[in-house]
């Protein structure tokens, strides 16, 4: 994943959201450490995280937010979504109460997010079929329907954990115009911290 | 001035308010036994149930809806019980709660409760582990049993918070406690505690949230109340004083689900009662450190504060290495131990770099702060306080000029030296004043042989077991390690008891304060001497001579002030401090 020296940088910020117990953080740290722990803690507030991702001859850095899904933190939420270049809505799959929330968020993004943010859904926990509640068809439809990519994941075995940000990353490179860095963003508004991006398409 | 060893004021004061029928308060309470031994060390000792616990329910309006004054959705009414017996309680305990203050604190020190074998040390990951029995309710003869309980809720007598057992179950117990507060608020009074039998019930009402302890721990109703206050912080800490607007829109708002996920927050806080002194002392320790290292911290968190930082603080574990505030901004020991707490307790802040906000309720308890936390270390981390939300990318980058610096001043490396050697040992406390400024072990027992029997001789000079100094001008204490007879964790928290009665009855508003206290039983004698300057708390062998013992306090207060430079933090906000000492209470 180490960037070579000829390739271009591109930063990416990307949020997680979601209800309690997800999956957020365990997506994360599976992504950005390759660990995992049975009992993930309660995340406080939000998390940084930043990881880079080679796609064809560029790199991409993601910026990493892992926000808290407890309730408390949720007005928070924005100043992370807004400018933010792709999200990541997970719910867990064996929790029906956590897919109604992920809609949730998924209505929060496109009322008040930016239209150029890619929207990943994320099923987390596909390890626990025996106790799934969310049909992978169903999930599957409301994606399209609100024009997501959907993923079924697992942080415990590591399944499409990668895959959902290499997705992502490409999709940033595909089709995404150059994110306009300002357009209601709190978080980044250190000016050297956007590395300006081409538009150029790769794979 | 001597408020007396004696027990029997307690007796006077107290014994009215027993309540004998045992209907009188939550049913059976005071009937039921005492596990002894093994009950006391689940009382610290427990396995993990924490976060996830309360994690899962949170799917009501959100907080940001409750901020921004949204309906919230109906809920269900709890009915509050007939108060015909528990108000028969609640009168009783108000009419004769001011009588008894001048005999609270004073209280006979008997110990026959049973101390935990859990290490107290700052090991974040035990605090963790405290077991919430989330499948016990009132009805369990387990949850009855337990020592000592902690209740948040509301004043509609919605259960928030319970130390143990699963919330929701506890909606009618925390009726009756509601009904209990608010049958002596309807005569116009207020509850301060309740006796039952064994168990003491200390009330706290702030606003639209009571906080209620229900003990049989012996402790002082002012170290409960204390610890109370504690626990209104901490919440505040999480979710700042505006919370009150979501019951003014709604009075049955259901708070519960807005501390998901801080269960072992609090638990851990109800941990830190039983060792960790700065919860009595309202002042916070430092880790001792040269001079000159300490220096160099202070010296590149100053300028991160001339930058826009609020506070910048730079702990190990739960001591002070270093920490600056902006002009005329002072931190308040209380929310220095609410902070680490909350810091300490939380293992998502080990994973990465965190920006959360937080509220510091003694600086400000209405509005939050945005904290900027980061761990060098196993133990060792900086927390950086601002009011700007959008902040992080500059915090993320004074951390990384704070790190050049400690690093190439080889701070962390001292800090981690100073956390396995640095600690004050009260073998070392020299016993001739001319051997002042030096550090050495006192070998020299020869001098005072007359009191140095060899079971003397374990610990420190005169049968120094233990000591706790507090300087009042800096807010801050240092303790010594403890001597081998109170090695063992449950002999530690006992002393701390100990201690906790003694400060409280030398701080006995109507009785005292007073200036020095001796007092002997058969765990040790405990000598306390407050002057303008400072506030010892020692420990002796329960043989020790009292003339020995005094001139031993006295090279102790000699010892320290030689040590000062480096045992505590005298930065500008602690000029400050002297200049400005005047905190208010809660």
């Amino acid at each position: 994943m180490a960037a070579n020296a000829g390739n271009k940088i591109r930063n990416a910020k990307v949020v997680l959201l979601g209800d309690v117990g997800a999956g957020k953080s365990s997506l994360v740290l599976r992504f950005v450490k390759g660990q995992f722990v049975e009992f993930q803690e309660s995340t406080i507030g939000a998390a940084f995280f930043s990881q880079t991702l080679a796609v064809s001859d560029e790199t991409v850095k993601f910026e990493i937010w892992d926000t808290a899904g407890q309730e408390r933190y949720h007005s928070l939420a924005p100043m992370y979504y807004r400018g933010a270049a792709a999200a990541i809505v997970v719910y867990d799959i064996s929790n029906q109460a956590s897919f109604i929330r992920a809609k949730k968020w998924v209505q929060e993004l496109q009322a008040q997010g930016n239209p150029n943010t890619v929207v990943a859904l994320a099923g987390n926990k596909a390890d626990l079929l025996e106790t799934r509640q969310v049909q992978i068809e169903e999930a599957k439809t409301y994606a399209q329907e609100n024009g997501l990519f959907f993923m079924e994941t697992s942080a415990k075995t590591a399944t499409n954990v990668n895959d959902i940000f290499y997705e992502i990353a490409k999709r940033l490179l595909q089709g995404q115009p150059a994110q306009n860095p300002q357009a209601g963003m709190v978080l980044s508004q250190r000016p050297n911290e956007r590395v300006v991006s081409s538009a150029s398409c790769c794979s | 001035m001597d408020p007396g060893p004696n027990p029997t004021p307690d007796d006077k004061g107290l014994a009215a308010l027993s309540l004998r029928a045992p209907a009188a308060l939550p049913p059976d309470f005071a009937a039921v036994p005492e596990i002894e031994d093994e009950e006391e060390e689940e009382d610290d000792d427990e396995g993990y149930f924490t976060a996830a616990s309360r994690g899962g329910s949170s799917s009501t309006a959100a907080w940001k809806e409750e901020m921004e004054g949204l309906e919230e959705e109906e809920e269900e009414e709890d009915g509050p019980p007939s108060p015909s017996s528990s108000g028969y309680a609640g009168e009783r305990g108000s009419s004769l709660a001011s009588s008894a203050a001048g005999g609270a604190g004073i209280e006979e020190p008997d110990h026959h409760d049973v101390d935990a074998p859990q290490p107290h040390g700052p090991g974040a990951e035990d605090w963790a582990r405290d077991k919430k029995h989330a499948d016990e309710d009132d009805a369990s003869a387990s949850w009855r049993k337990r020592k000592k309980h902690f209740f948040i809720l509301s004043n509609s007598g919605k259960p928030i918070y319970s130390r143990y057992g699963d919330e929701h179950k506890l909606a009618g117990f925390s009726a009756t406690l509601q009904a209990i507060v608010s049958f002596v608020e309807n005569s116009a009074d207020h509850i301060k505690f309740v006796r039952a039998g064994k168990h003491q019930i200390v009330f706290l009402v702030k606003g639209p949230i009571y906080l209620v302890c229900i003990s049989c721990t012996e402790e002082s109703y002012e170290g409960l109340r204390g610890q109370l206050e504690l626990m209104y912080g901490q919440m505040l800490l999480i979710l700042t004083k505006s919370v009150n607007r979501c019951f003014e829109k709604n009075p049955k708002f259901d708070m519960a689900p807005l501390l998901g996920g801080t269960d072992a927050v609090f638990l851990s806080l109800i941990r830190a009662f039983s060792w960790n002194p700065a919860t009595f002392l309202h002042a916070y320790t430092c880790l001792p450190l040269a001079q000159a290292t300490r220096r160099a911290a202070s010296a590149v968190l100053q300028d991160i504060a001339d930058s826009g930082v609020l506070f910048a603080l730079l702990m190990c574990e739960h001591k002070v290495i270093s920490l600056v505030g902006a002009q005329k901004a002072t931190l308040h020991p209380d929310d220095i131990l609410l902070l680490a707490n909350f810091i300490l307790s939380s293992e998502s802040f080990r994973t990465s770099e965190s920006f959360s906000p937080i509220c510091l309720p003694r600086y400000n308890p209405m509005a939050f702060l945005y904290a900027y936390v980061h761990f060098f270390d196993e133990n060792t981390y900086l927390t950086l306080l601002t009011t700007r939300p959008d902040a992080f990318y500059d915090l993320k980058d004074s951390r990384a000029r704070i790190q050049d610096v400690l690093l190439k001043a080889n701070v962390l490396l001292e800090v981690q030296r100073s956390l396995h050697e640095n600690a004050l040992r009260v073998e070392d406390v020299p016993v001739e004043l001319s051997s002042q400024s030096t550090s050495l072990p006192a070998q020299s027992s020869q001098g005072n042989s007359q009191s140095l029997s060899s079971e003397m001789a374990i610990g420190g000079p005169a049968g120094l077991w233990h000591f706790i100094y507090k300087s009042i001008y800096l807010d801050q204490y240092v303790s010594s390690e403890f001597a081998s007879p109170i090695r063992n964790p449950k002999q530690q928290k006992r002393l701390y008891k100990a201690y906790q009665k003694f400060y409280a009855s030398m701080h006995d508003k109507a009785s005292g304060p007073h200036r020095t206290q001796f007092r002997r039983d058969e765990d040790y004698v405990l000598f306390c001497w407050i002057t303008q300057d400072f506030e010892l708390y020692a420990a002796f062998n329960p043989l020790a001579d009292k003339t020995q013992a005094i001139k031993i306090c006295n090279r102790v207060c000699q010892w320290i002030r030689d040590l000062e430079n480096e045992i505590f933090v005298y930065g500008e906000s602690t000029l400050a401090w002297q200049y400005h000492h005047c905190w208010g209470d809660i």
